[in-house]
Formats: C-alpha cells, structure tokens, sequence
C-alpha cells in the first residue's frame, strides 16, 4: 500500500535523513512531503533527493515557516487535498536561543513554543479537522525536555511540554487506531545542537542519520511494541 | 447501503448530568464520537440520521466538525421518547436498510456493525446470554410470583438492522394502537414480521448510570494499563 510521510524542518538534520531514509527505502512510503523554511540548505537537498529516489517515489517540497501558525494551517490543507492522506507524520521542526534567566526575551519565549509546540499541534489538529486520520505521528522532543538544564529554560519547557502533549496524542488518537508519541533525542549533531553546545566535537556525538533509523524502526509493524512511552534515544 | 440511525436523544438523568450524557466526556472524548468514529469506517453505511436533545444542536454540530465525520449526517431534533425518535429518524433515511445504534454504547466495536451487515437476513438484532438468573416479580406486593428460564432469554443491544419498510410499518401499527416499545426487535416481532439475532458482545455495554461512565473508561484503558 501506498502511504505518505510528512516531515517538518526537512532541509537538514533529523528532518532531512528522516525524508531521505523513508524515500530512499522499499518500505510503504512512496511519497515525501518536506516542510522547511525557504534556505539554500532546502533547496539543495530537495534537488539532490529528487535525483536520487527510486522510480515511483515522489518528494513534494513546501517552503513554509512552522512558527505562522496560519500559513502552516494552510500549506497542510493544500498538501492533504493533493495526497490524500498523511499517514505518517514526523513534527521535527525545532528552534532554540538558550540564554539565562535573566535575559530570557519574552517575544524570543513564544517563537520557541511556536515552533516547538504549538506548531506539531497546529498541524495535527488541522490535519484532523480536514478528515485526516494517522499511522503515525511522531513528535521530535529531546531529552532536555525531560530535566531542566541551565541556560535553556525556554527549549527545556517547549520541550518538556511536547513529552506531554505526546502522551495525551497517543491516548486520545487511539480511537483512529493512530499510534505514536515523543522522541526525545540526547545529543545529536545538528544544527540547532550546534546553537545549544557551539564547542562540542559532532563527530563525538549521536548523528542524525541514528534517530532516522529509529523513527523507520517505529514505523515498522514491530514499533507497536515500543511506543507506549516517550522514546529516549541517545548514546 | 444502509442509513444508521444514531440515537443520541437522550439528557443523562440517570447519570446525574447537567447536559445530555452523550457530550459527557470519557477519556476526554465526547461519548458521542465512539460511534461516530466506529460507523464512519463502515463503508456499506452511507448516511447517519442523528438526533440530538432539543438546544443542543449546536454542540453537536461543532463535535461533527471537529471531528471531520465523512459520513453525510442528517440531523433530527429527539421526540418525547426514545420511541417517537426512531418514528421521526425513520423518515429521515434514504436507504432501504437501517441499522439502529445508540451513542450510549460507545464501545461498539467496527466487527459488530459488520457483522450484523454480512447476516443473510433483513432483520437481525445483537443479543447476548444473560449470565445471571433473573426472576419475575409483583413490585406492588413484592412477591416473587414464578421463575424464567434463562436459556430462553436474551439481553437486547444495540445495533441492530431492519428493512426500512418493516421497520417503518411496525412503528406505524404501533402508533396506531397507541403503543410505545422500549427497543425495535420485539417492537417489529410484535408486527408480524421475523427478527433473527446473533450473538453481540459483553464489550458493549451500555453507559447509563455513573457507575458505567466509570466501567467504560476502565475497559477503554490502553494495553499497556492493563498489563500493570
């Protein structure tokens, strides 16, 4: 059978390995959706997986910035009317600026909850309301989501509430038959990871390409046994 | 192709609620959307009939929005009684088959829609054994005043198919003889015409008092609660 991926912040990272393992695998999935703000970055990796994919797979790229919670609302209804369905949804699109307390910007506050949570929500919710019903949705928390650590208190509590909002998805969406729920990544080498920790070797830590493998995994008929609680995955 | 006629009329008294139980929430969801969700996944129902409590049509609106039921539903105002309601829904239906079920069993499971649909007869209610024994009573003078044999009993559920044409005959007999049924199995029987039953399942219950509320959201608990 024939499903659909939708992945945020696919221009790099998690987001794009996830789109790049889903496309490039002979699994279900034949068609990529790839949400990412307008960058060269995006461009780039759009064109180089277009060229790549098997026969029959197809990647659809949509330059939408998650935190306009309005035109994502939008760009969701116009890629449901032209797929169909979004059978599996991966809400990995984050942003972070970690400063103390003290100095902590309040509009800075909000854009972190905006893309972090209000944006997996938004998109869930008007994917429901349009008659979408999901696999799977998978939403890209962090372990720093589950203790507090200093200096990131406004990415430490966006990420702490997507734990939780993962759980009540799981538990209200059962009734679709949707599965799913939080990943929460430790140390992974990404861009933003770069942002929280700019002196750290990447080449010591997690890779994105790891998390990819493990959101495949969950996807699979054998993720039904692991997806009862908030996945911790890290080294 | 069947309508569904959805029984949604009734306001909760029994459960003590200040508002019609089926917007009672269980595990956070409206009581109304299990069997919406169940029956949207049947493709031989093509139609619900609704009715909804007078006044509150507009919440149960907003719940088929939200929701996003892609089944057409056609809204009816509840009668007096749980019967005059199915009287008015039956008129509402555009097919030859119905199917009746009430929002009060939210627990009805996809299988058992289909397979009332796959039985070869017209008229075909869910029953299950009664596991217990059950006596026949003079409330007035409370005496006991014989015995029932449990073998030739069934306990009535929901749902259940008719054809439309006995279904709608029956009623109208019944009306003219100024008689109201509690259920439309024996309502139908009662008219002539033959009701067959398949076995339903315990799952189904139905949620009247607090005491169900409770029971249902235990029973909708995810597996990996009741392992623990």
């Amino acid at each position: 059978m024939s499903k659909t991926l939708l992945v945020t912040g696919a221009s790099r990272g998690i987001g794009l390995e996830t789109a790049t393992r889903f496309a490039m695998a002979e699994g279900d999935v034949d068609t990529v959706v790839m949400f990412a703000r307008d960058s060269e970055d995006f461009t780039t990796a759009v064109a180089e997986l277009k060229k790549s994919v098997p026969a029959g797979t197809t990647i659809i790229a949509r330059t939408v910035d998650v935190g306009d919670l309005e035109a994502l609302k939008t760009a969701a209804a116009e890629v449901l009317e032209e797929v169909g369905q979004i059978h599996l949804l991966v809400n990995n699109a984050g942003y972070t600026n970690p400063v103390p307390i003290q100095q902590v910007d309040q509009e800075d506050f909000e854009r972190t909850m905006r893309v972090n949570l209000y944006a997996p929500f938004t998109l869930v919710q008007s994917l429901l309301n349009n008659g979408n019903t999901f696999d799977l949705i998978v939403n890209i928390a962090s372990t720093a989501g589950i203790n507090g650590r200093s200096g990131w208190l406004s990415y430490s509590a966006s990420k702490a509430a997507v734990i939780n909002m993962s759980q009540v998805m799981r538990e209200e969406l059962a009734i679709y038959g949707t599965r799913g729920g939080g990943l929460a990544p430790g140390r992974t080498a990404t861009a933003l990871r770069k942002v929280l920790a700019p002196d750290e070797d990447p080449s010591t830590i997690m890779q994105p390409q790891h998390v990819a493998e493990v959101i495949e995994t969950l996807s699979s008929p054998m993720g039904r046994f692991i997806d009862s609680e908030n996945i911790v995955v890290r080294l | 192709m069947y309508s569904l006629i959805l029984l949604n009329g009734g306001v909760g008294t029994r459960i003590g609620a200040n508002q019609p139980k089926q917007l009672l929430k269980l595990r956070g969801i409206p009581i109304i959307v299990y069997s919406l969700i169940t029956a949207d996944k049947i493709k031989d129902i093509t139609q619900i009939v609704l009715n909804y409590p007078e006044g509150w049509r507009d919440e149960i609106e907003q719940v088929l929005k939200a929701y996003a039921i892609s089944t057409p539903v056609t809204l009816v105002e509840a009668g007096t009684s749980r019967h005059t309601s199915v009287a008015k829904m039956i008129s509402a239906c555009e097919n030859d088959d119905v199917i009746i079920h009430e929002t009060a069993r939210p627990l009805v499971a996809q299988e058992d829609f289909e397979r009332l649909i796959a039985s070869e007869f017209p008229n075909v209610a869910l029953m299950t054994q009664i596991p217990f024994t059950v006596a026949p009573v003079a409330p007035g003078t409370s005496m006991i005043t014989g015995s029932l044999n449990r073998a030739r009993l069934r306990n009535v559920q929901l749902p259940q198919k008719f054809s439309k044409a006995d279904l709608q005959s029956s009623h109208e007999k019944a009306a003219a003889q100024d008689l109201e049924y509690t259920e439309d199995a024996t309502l139908v029987v009662d008219n002539g015409h033959e009701v067959h039953y398949i076995d339903g399942s315990d799952m189904n219950l139905k949620v009247t008092t607090p005491t169900d509320v409770r029971m249902a959201a235990f029973l909708l608990r995810p597996e990996e609660e009741i392992d623990e």
